[in-house]
């Protein structure tokens, strides 16, 4: 048996089975005739440190220690709730409104000391990180398969990965977490302090992905546990996989059956290696069939599995923080539920077709306002300790109709520590996670009345109402609010085609050999996040297409041949994240004014040195509103049990105008240089 | 006994005028295919001096005996350049058996009946393909068992490669630095099937639907892991002027992806030596390659038996020679009496990183046994050279159907010029239970489509 990989062969079982044997060198000629007489196990895999140092100051702005707000200090004024007389009315149980001409700029409460807090400065009580390293991961992967005939098979692979490094992590809020009892609503071992890296938790259920256990610090699971029949042109898959459509790269158009796994590397492990880990695994039943030399039809039907993001406060979260997630995975019955697709693919020699269709639920699912839950009144003291005058009215002001922490917990809010302070930064980061600061704020309001109403929350008319009004609500929460958002899930239809040729040219020319190949998909009324997080979805028709052109050309005979790609996607609803185009280009004062269409472009290239020992690579994806990654590395395989790679990945958010235009924007801290040591056996 | 009625040189001297000449005509004493189609036995057709080892040195070598760095220039004219450094200088070793007279134990029965059958009838059509008389693709066999040109030497090599409708070999690979160390080690399927000129396999000689195409071949990794279900389906048109069209599975990207058709230079793993292009010494379409010329002819010392290894349960072979001993097969090689040097250049591959090769065919079998490459500047590049065997030995015998198995045993892919050595064998069976087959239909639904590919991917 080879030094790189194990064979085993079942004796026991061989010997148990009367007919079998394995096949002998003295008068046969292959083959035993019992069941199990071609039987046969394998293994392999890997095991494969991977680091990667961050190279920039910035530290991720979704997480609590990234927040540039740790140290800026951001002004507060504090106004009159135009509805105040209308929400006392409703707190003593009247329908009456009161006609009052205010809003939330009209009538500024004066600081008076110790007793009312009405005007102040605030800087967020958690101190910024200052991380050398953005991940240390260990990895191992292990591969079994199982021959138990020549057309059953057991395939497995287990993969476990463990983080042990140490980071300028987020440990919780200091004196500031027992503050009004500190975080109350979502799942404690989500926003309870430290970070968890890889538990994937949802509402009322903490293991949503079969096959997968995790702890805060390690998770192992298998991407891959079916059994596999193949009989003529008949090929069937049963169990946990994952599935991989279309010829486009990293570019997921006809790419559309399961979601990404993001926790981890999120998408920035080395680009070219596409999303070979990442797809989220599901149990399926996949049926290949091979109806001519070049007709293959394949069709799927699989349990529904989300995307899964990264954690809060762990490196490369997508989520602000200062939300806090409800997962309706489990308690919307999405658990139970079915995607299905066929895919039918052509080639005829030069040309290449291939075309899907396919039902599923959306995998990235939507986000929306929801209630908090949380049943805690306002707190009675600041951070600082001093009383907190204002949240203790709203409190006495809720008596008689149930109590200000009841009438909170209809609304998407809670007060408690780690949410946003200021108007400031809740704008900032509106702008930056593609959402309209100004309107989500109605939405919040609007959709929850009539608890947002008994808490002194009206709509507003613009910014300036806004700034007013979010400014009075985080002092009187204490200091902040912490914002309340659920995620579900929708069904969609998407429709795909592609087509592919391979050019003749004069043999060695650039045109010889090109691969062209267009791929788009069609979604009927998909579902997006309203950028005003409102209970009401978008609902739009959505195109998402790209050409692609590939090139192996040898410049030199010395040199293996350079493998060149060149990409171009466009998109008319959403970004290559899949957040609505309409919460694009916001600004910390300004709400989103949005973008009709996306565009990105995909220059890359490999060039293996001769025996490809050493393999360059480098990919960079441009956003023409002024972003850019680029990614250089060095693959290096000295023999073949180890393999080195490093690579540098660079984001320039802001290479022209507003960072909230591109897709990059907020991406900078991911400035990083990647190491991965592999060792196989 | 025969009477020896020509002096030591009468040979040589032959062979030298031989090899001046446009066409072709193999044997000295008689035309060698006549000799084989009256006996199947080439020993009519040479003088004693060619027919064995003793003749050929006068007694200095036997059969039995190893050719080694101390008697290596009794023998240098009937080595390649390559193959006689390596035993000169690095050790390497090659046992000598008797010449096997019995054409029938030199290749496939089926294919070797069929080419005496079929003798004839085989012509180039307008586009250079071999067709039949009435302009059908080929029927099976070697269409040209006399050949009289370099082209119709090749024409018959890449209508079939391995000799059988349909192939699977299990191969294990192990990739040498010049220091003799065992830098990569791969497991690998080649599968290989033909859909005309069948000669075993139903139906025959075609397969309805795919007589426009001349065979399906794929090559996939099985171990180690990083490299586990890498894979290349080559579909390969009839039509000898048009590129296969090539698929790959990229265990990174989960799918099947289509590849530029005249990527066979390039590296298919990390530390390997060999191109899809280097398959049989004719892994190319034939015109694609041009300027075919005969460049040599005469004896030579090649492995044509005795390369299986039935003592191992997976037949693995034994290694030797080289800095850490394990550069080389332990090899058997026998006295060919004749053989044809040919050349011929990649006209279709502007920026391939060979100018030429030159391929010795054993003038009985037109089988390759040695295949030199040489570089852009002309210097020596890559040497191959192969085994082959009957698959029986003593009392053990590994059956193909009626007969014994014919194949290939293990080969050598020297780069001469870095000093790595990438070695092959064809074994029993590799990890994932993937076992020789040959002449088995399943090896097209288990390894020659899309479909299979997938499926043999990494998960």
């Amino acid at each position: 048996m080879g030094k790189g990989q194990m064979c085993a062969r079942i004796v026991v079982l061989s010997l148990s089975f009367a007919c079998c044997g394995m096949a002998r060198a003295d008068g046969d000629s292959g083959g035993g005739s019992g069941w199990f007489s071609d039987m046969d196990v394998s293994f392999g895999g890997f095991i494969r440190p991977e680091v990667a140092l961050h190279t920039t100051d910035k530290e991720n702005p979704l997480n609590e220690r990234g927040n540039p707000y740790n140290s800026i200090a951001a002004p507060r004024q504090a106004y009159l709730p135009p509805n105040s007389g209308t929400a006392l009315l409703s707190a003593l149980g009247s329908p009456i409104k009161l006609p009052l001409p205010l809003n939330w700029n009209s009538i500024p409460l004066p600081n008076v000391p110790l007793l009312l807090t009405g005007r102040d400065t605030v800087q967020r009580p958690v101190p910024p990180a200052n991380n050398a390293f953005n991940l240390h991961l260990l990895r191992a992967e292990v591969e079994i398969g199982v021959k138990f005939t020549n057309d059953l098979k057991l395939v497995g692979r287990l993969r476990a990965v463990g983080d042990f490094g140490h980071y300028s992590d987020f440990e919780g809020y200091g004196p500031d977490s027992r503050i009004n009892g500190g975080i109350s609503g979502g799942d404690p071992a989500l926003y309870g302090g430290a970070p968890n890296y890889f538990q994937y938790r949802v509402e009322g259920d903490k293991h949503p992905n079969p096959l997968e256990w995790a702890g805060p610090n390690y998770m192992v699971y298998f991407p891959s546990l079916f059994l596999d029949y193949n009989h003529g042109p008949l090929n069937v898959r049963l169990g946990n996989q994952a599935i991989a459509w279309g010829q486009a790269i990293f570019f997921r158009v006809l790419d559309v059956p399961d979601g990404l796994d993001l926790r981890r590397h999120s998408v920035l492990d080395y680009a070219q290696e596409e999303y070979s880990d990442k797809r989220v695994p599901a149990p399926a039943l996949r049926l290949g069939y091979q109806i001519t030399d070049g007709i293959l039809a394949d069709g799927y039907v699989q349990k529904f599995q989300p995307t899964v993001y990264g954690n809060p406060n762990t490196q490369y979260n997508v989520v602000p923080v200062q939300f806090t997630v409800h997962d309706r995975y489990s308690e919307g019955g999405y658990e139970d539920k079915l995607g299905y697709g066929l895919r039918m693919k052509a080639n005829f020699g030069q040309w290449g077709f291939q075309a899907i269709a396919v039902r599923r639920y959306n995998p990235d699912g939507v986000f929306r306002w929801t209630a908090s839950g949380v049943d805690k009144n306002l707190p009675a003291t600041t951070s600082g300790s001093t009383p907190n005058l204002l949240g203790t009215f709203v409190n006495l002001a809720n008596v008689l109709s149930g109590g200000a922490g009841k009438n909170l917990a209809g609304t998407p809010f809670e007060a408690s520590p780690g949410g946003v302070y200021s108007a400031d930064e809740w704008f900032h980061y509106a702008a930056m996670v593609r959402l309209d600061g100004t309107n989500g704020l109605n939405a919040a309001v609007n959709d929850f009345m009539p608890y947002t109403t008994k808490v002194f929350a009206s709509p507003v008319a613009n910014y300036q109402q806004a700034v007013g009004e979010l400014n009075t609500f985080f002092i009187a929460g204490g200091g902040d609010l912490r914002g309340h958002i659920e995620r579900e899930y929708f069904q969609e239809t998407n429709l795909g085609s592609g087509v592919s040729y391979v050019t003749d040219g004069e043999p060695g020319s650039i045109l010889d050999q090109l691969i062209i190949n267009v791929e788009a998909t069609y979604t009927p009324a998909r579902v997006f996040t309203a950028p005003t997080l409102g209970k009401n979805f978008l609902h739009q028709n959505d195109w998402v297409s790209a050409l692609v052109l590939e090139k192996y050309q040898r410049f030199s005979q010395d040199f293996p041949a350079t493998y060149f790609v060149l990409q171009y996607m466009h998109r008319t609803r959403d970004d290559l994240f899949g957040r609505s185009l309409r919460g694009y280009s916001g600004t910390d004062t300004a709400i989103p004014t949005g973008e009709t269409n996306a565009n990105y472009v995909v220059f890359a290239f490999q060039q293996p040195f001769p025996q490809d020992i050493y393999r360059i690579g480098f990919s960079t994806l441009y956003d023409p509103h002024g972003g850019i990654l680029v990614q250089p590395g060095l693959q290096f395989k000295p023999t073949g049990h180890w393999s080195i790679d490093g690579f540098y990945t660079y984001i320039n958010d802001h290479l022209s105008g507003n960072p909230n235009s591109n897709l990059l924007g907020g991406l900078g801290f991911a400035n990083e240089f990647t190491l991965r040591v592999g060792y196989q056996f | 006994m025969r009477v020896k009625r020509y002096g030591h040189d009468f040979s040589r001297r032959h062979f030298l005028r031989q090899t001046g000449r446009s066409l072709l005509s193999a044997g000295v004493l008689m035309p060698l295919w006549k000799a084989l189609a009256q006996s199947g036995d080439a020993s009519r057709a040479y003088p004693d001096e060619l027919l064995s080892i003793e003749g050929y040195t006068r007694g200095r070598i036997k059969t039995g005996d190893d050719i080694t760095a101390a008697n290596v220039e009794l023998v240098k004219d009937l080595l390649e350049p390559i193959k006689y450094a390596q035993v000169a200088h690095m050790g390497r070793r090659l046992r000598v058996a008797r010449t096997t007279a019995d054409l029938m134990r030199l290749s496939p029965w089926e294919y070797l009946e069929a080419t005496l059958r079929n003798h004839g009838q085989a012509r180039f059509d307008g586009r250079g393909n071999v067709v039949t008389a009435d302009g059908r693709p080929w029927i099976g066999g070697n269409p040209f068992p006399a050949p009289g040109t370099a082209v119709e030497l090749f024409a018959g090599l890449t209508l079939s490669w391995g000799r059988h409708d349909a192939s699977f070999y299990a191969i294990k690979e192990y990739d040498l630095s010049a220091d003799g160390d065992l830098r990569f080690e791969y497991e690998c399927g080649w599968a290989e099937l033909s859909p005309v000129a069948r000669v075993c396999i139903d139906p025959k000689p075609y397969w309805p639907g795919h007589e426009d195409k001349l065979r399906f071949q794929s090559v996939f990794f099985q171990s180690p892991d990083s490299a586990h279900g890498t894979s290349f389906l080559n579909i390969w048109p009839y039509d000898q002027s048009t590129f296969p069209e090539l698929y790959g599975y990229v265990p990174a990207f989960k799918r099947i992806r289509q590849f530029p058709t005249d990527q066979r230079f390039e590296p298919l793993i990390p530390g390997s030596t060999l191109y899809l292009s280097d398959a049989w010494a004719a892994g190319d379409p034939l015109y694609t390659w041009g300027n075919y010329r005969i460049v040599g002819r005469g004896p030579l010392l090649a492995a044509v038996s005795g390369g299986w290894n039935p003592t191992h349960p997976n037949w693995e072979h034994a290694t030797h020679g080289g800095p850490r001993g394990k550069t080389f097969w332990d090899t058997t090689v026998e006295l060919v009496p004749e053989a044809i040097a040919v050349e011929a250049e990649p006209v279709r591959f502007p920026r391939a990183p060979v100018s030429r090769k030159r391929v010795w065919f054993d003038a009985r079998t037109l089988l390759p046994i040695g295949m030199v490459s040489y570089d852009r500047r002309g210097e020596p590049y890559r040497s191959f050279d192969g085994a082959y065997a009957l698959y029986e030995s003593n009392s053990k015998v590994f059956m193909d159907g009626g007969h014994p198995y014919w194949s290939w045993a293990h080969i050598h892919a020297f780069d001469i010029q870095t000093g790595c050595m990438t070695r092959l064998e064809q074994v029993r069976e590799i990890s994932g239970g993937h076992a020789m087959r040959v002449n088995d239909t399943g090896i097209y639904d288990g390894y020659l489509t899309s479909s299979a590919l997938m499926r043999l991917g990494s998960t």
